[in-house]
């Protein structure tokens, strides 16, 4: 592995509950995330999949400093950034930026996108001299394939997909190191999708920017990531390269999460095993003894109520080398695949003089940035506002 | 044919100007049949929906035109206070955002039992002994002791199956269900659609499936009709979507999805946007965005034209996209 960018080692975040108003007393915790590790390298992209509740956004909204840890270190770049505050903190932060999910309410309604893309260096001027400024919100939106002239107009003339690239071009504005991206595309539509994945990995490539990609979507994950840390009720219970997870799984949550997701391929209606998870996730507030899943686990035992599973590699793995030898915290680890070879490749795009994006590496840029706006022949401005 | 909707056209008066949302649609459900409409935000896929249960709010929303013909009766013509028989008894709907749909104030029991209430004339008591037969029926564990509950003491997918409890209610012979499992987590997705769909073979009604999920549809459908900017432009059995499609958007549809079962090279991105549906590109919707677009694509419109059997195609070189 390249050099650690980023380490995480026992990440907790309770949110206290409290009874009383003036002599306030602690009467449980919410315990969104409850001891999460896990190492960033330099230009590598991890993914990380959880269902809603799993702690998966409030792991993000700690690694850029919206929300303080209860314990544990987040060590960028060799230093513990998690108890840094003032100017230090300041200096950290502009190399660890954010993407947000909904496009729609992270952008400021009364601001121009030039201004809203501009903000950030209002906070760090060192990265943008005062006149300066214009030129580079002008690069940044060629950079993330918007037509540069659109400077001075505002969020409700873009469509979700436009919107989305205006958030990305905020977060590059800093040239930070990481992005730490939450549900980046879970807001788009199919076909819109796929332009801003290609965009993301794009301009991973152009920043060398190491990414932290957090969604729910397995599918979109598994495209993007190098490796991904499957979370459950806290704390990652499963974390290995993506082919170990997708094609070896050991841990029986990420069996039955990859089992559930629908695939595109009516033919793999009757080959597919489904895993139905009995119930719902426990609350946070109580979370189960021993292993956490193990309410909803069918191979549940006695020892699973007792010991809680170390996230390591299962020791009946530890001799044979392998992908199924990958962390895993489970006491009865077994791997399954669960995931069936769809039936040959997919057809190929249809041939056409401008088919757009079917790898010409760089050149691709320009492709997407001239496709998205006019190719509706009256530019975003008039176009999709969702009104 | 259970429902069948012909030449369907529905447009919105906004101060911009006239929406037009749906152009033309026609198409038909079977009893015991699942039929999946698929599109994108602003295809028109909910609308048509709407407008086929009669919830669309007119103004600003208006029919301009089409058939819909339920059980061998034309919707479209009756009174409204024939309408509101049909909708519940003859067919319901499963709308996406259960906690939204359900009323906060009144517990599910009571909600439930409303049906039989309005519907039947039933005693609150025999009303509310049905609502927990209901709630057996979609699997709530404990349903006599929840049958009290309010809808926030419910997760989410417990909320989705009061939904579908309560368009069971009056055993219809068609469901809508618009986008039902988009707000689940995929586990409760995948409990969701296996109950909806064991429902619907139990009581061999017909299913009309809105998404915008290539996955769901591939799980759960018989048919499809594949929606772009208010019209149909691909319908076919699921089998033989998935294997060659016969519309470039529906092609570029199924390369843009990421795969599961490998680490995909760069995604094949449909380029540009969905149409402004206040100006549609003259011709084919869908040429401005098309990677086979010619000259006759900018003029004509693309008339639905049999590719097979059972088969359509709304495209002037389907045959090159099929075999191509």
């Amino acid at each position: 592995m390249a050099e650690p960018i980023l380490e995480v080692r026992g990440l907790v975040k309770h949110y206290p509950l409290t009874r009383g108003i003036l002599f306030k007393k602690q009467v449980g915790a919410v315990k969104a995330v409850d001891g999460v590790d896990f190492t960033l390298a330099r230009g590598e992209t991890l993914g990380i999949v959880g269902e809603s509740g799993c702690g998966k956004s409030t792991v993000a909204r700690m690694l850029v400093n919206l929300e303080r840890p209860t314990a544990g270190s987040i060590t960028f770049k060799g230093e513990d950034i998690s108890g840094l505050s003032g100017r230090a903190l300041k200096a950290v932060r502009r190399n660890i930026q954010m993407v947000f999910q909904d496009p729609y309410t992270s952008l400021n309604p009364r601001m121009t996108v030039g201004d809203i893309i501009g903000e950030p260096y209002d906070i760090h001027p060192e990265v943008a001299p005062k006149g300066d400024r214009r030129a580079r919100v002008r690069d940044l939106l060629d950079v993330v394939g918007l037509n540069p002239e659109y400077i001075n107009r505002y969020p409700h003339q873009f469509s979700g997909g436009q919107r989305q690239r205006i958030g990305i071009a905020r977060g590059l504005a800093l040239r930070p190191e990481i992005i730490v991206a939450d549900e980046p595309v879970s807001a788009l539509d199919v076909s819109v999708q796929a332009q801003v994945i290609n965009l993301l990995d794009r301009l991973q490539n152009e920043f060398e920017l190491s990414y932290v990609f957090i969604a729910h979507d397995l599918s979109i994950v598994r495209h993007i990531s190098d490796r991904v840390g499957v979370m459950y009720l806290g704390r990652i219970v499963e974390t290995g390269r993506d082919a170990e997870i997708y094609d070896h799984p050991t841990h029986p949550y990420t069996q039955a999460l990859l089992s559930a997701v629908p695939v595109p391929d009516p033919e793999a209606r009757e080959r597919r095993e489904r895993i139905i998870l009995a119930g719902d996730v426990p609350s946070p507030t109580s979370v189960p003894s021993g292993c956490r899943f193990r309410t909803r686990c069918w191979k549940a035992q006695e020892r699973c109520a007792l010991e809680v599973p170390e996230l390591a590699v299962p020791a009946e793995f530890r001799l044979l080398p392998g992908p199924a030898a990958h962390d895993s915290a489970c006491h009865f680890a077994e791997e399954k695949r669960v995931v069936p070879p769809e039936e040959g490749p997919r057809p190929v795009p249809p041939p056409g003089p401008t088919g757009p994006g079917t790898g010409e590496g760089p050149g691709t840029g320009d492709g997407l940035g001239t496709g998205d706006g006019l190719g509706t022949g009256d530019g975003p401005g008039t176009g999709n506002g969702p009104g | 044919m259970l429902l069948e909707v012909r030449d369907l056209h529905v447009e919105f008066r906004t101060r911009d100007g006239v929406a037009k949302a749906v152009n033309g649609v026609s198409y038909g459900v079977d009893a015991g049949e699942t039929l999946a409409v698929l599109g994108e935000s602003g295809s028109g896929k909910s609308v048509t929906a709407q407008a086929v249960m009669g919830i669309l709010d007119t103004p600003p929303g208006r029919i301009a035109g089409g058939e819909i013909l339920f059980q061998g009766q034309d919707l479209l013509k009756l009174k409204e206070e024939e309408r509101r028989k049909v909708r519940g008894a003859g067919m319901a709907m499963i709308f996406q955002d259960a906690l939204s749909s359900l009323n906060p104030v009144l517990s599910v029991g009571d909600q439930l039992g409303e049906m039989f209430v309005v519907h039947r004339g039933m005693s609150r008591k025999d009303a509310r002994a049905r609502a927990v037969e209901l709630m057996d029926r979609v699997r709530i564990p404990g349903a006599k002791e929840r049958v009290k509950q309010y809808p926030h003491q419910f997760s989410g997918g417990m909320r989705q199956r009061i939904m579908i409890a309560m368009a069971l209610a009056l055993e219809p012979a068609l469901i809508i269900a618009d986008e039902p499992t988009t707000a689940l987590d995929v586990t409760v997705q995948a409990q969701v659609m296996d109950l909806l769909g064991e429902l619907r073979r139990e009581y061999d009604m017909g299913l009309i499936l809105i998404t915008h999920d290539l996955g769901v549809v591939a799980d759960v459908a018989d048919r499809i009709a594949v929606m772009y900017a208010g019209r149909i432009v691909e319908q076919a059995p699921v089998r033989d979507i998935y294997k060659a499609p016969a519309h470039p958007y529906t092609r570029g549809l199924l390369d843009s999805i990421p795969r599961l079962d490998q680490k995909g090279q760069e995604l094949y991105a449909i380029r540009g946007l969905p149409p402004n549906l206040m100006d549609i590109p003259p011709g084919c919707a869908f040429n401005p965005r098309c990677p086979m677009a010619r000259d006759v694509c900018r003029t004509d419109v693309p008339p639905l034209a049999e590719v097979a059997q059972d088969r359509a195609s709304a495209c002037h070189f389907w045959r090159e996209c099929l075999h191509g």
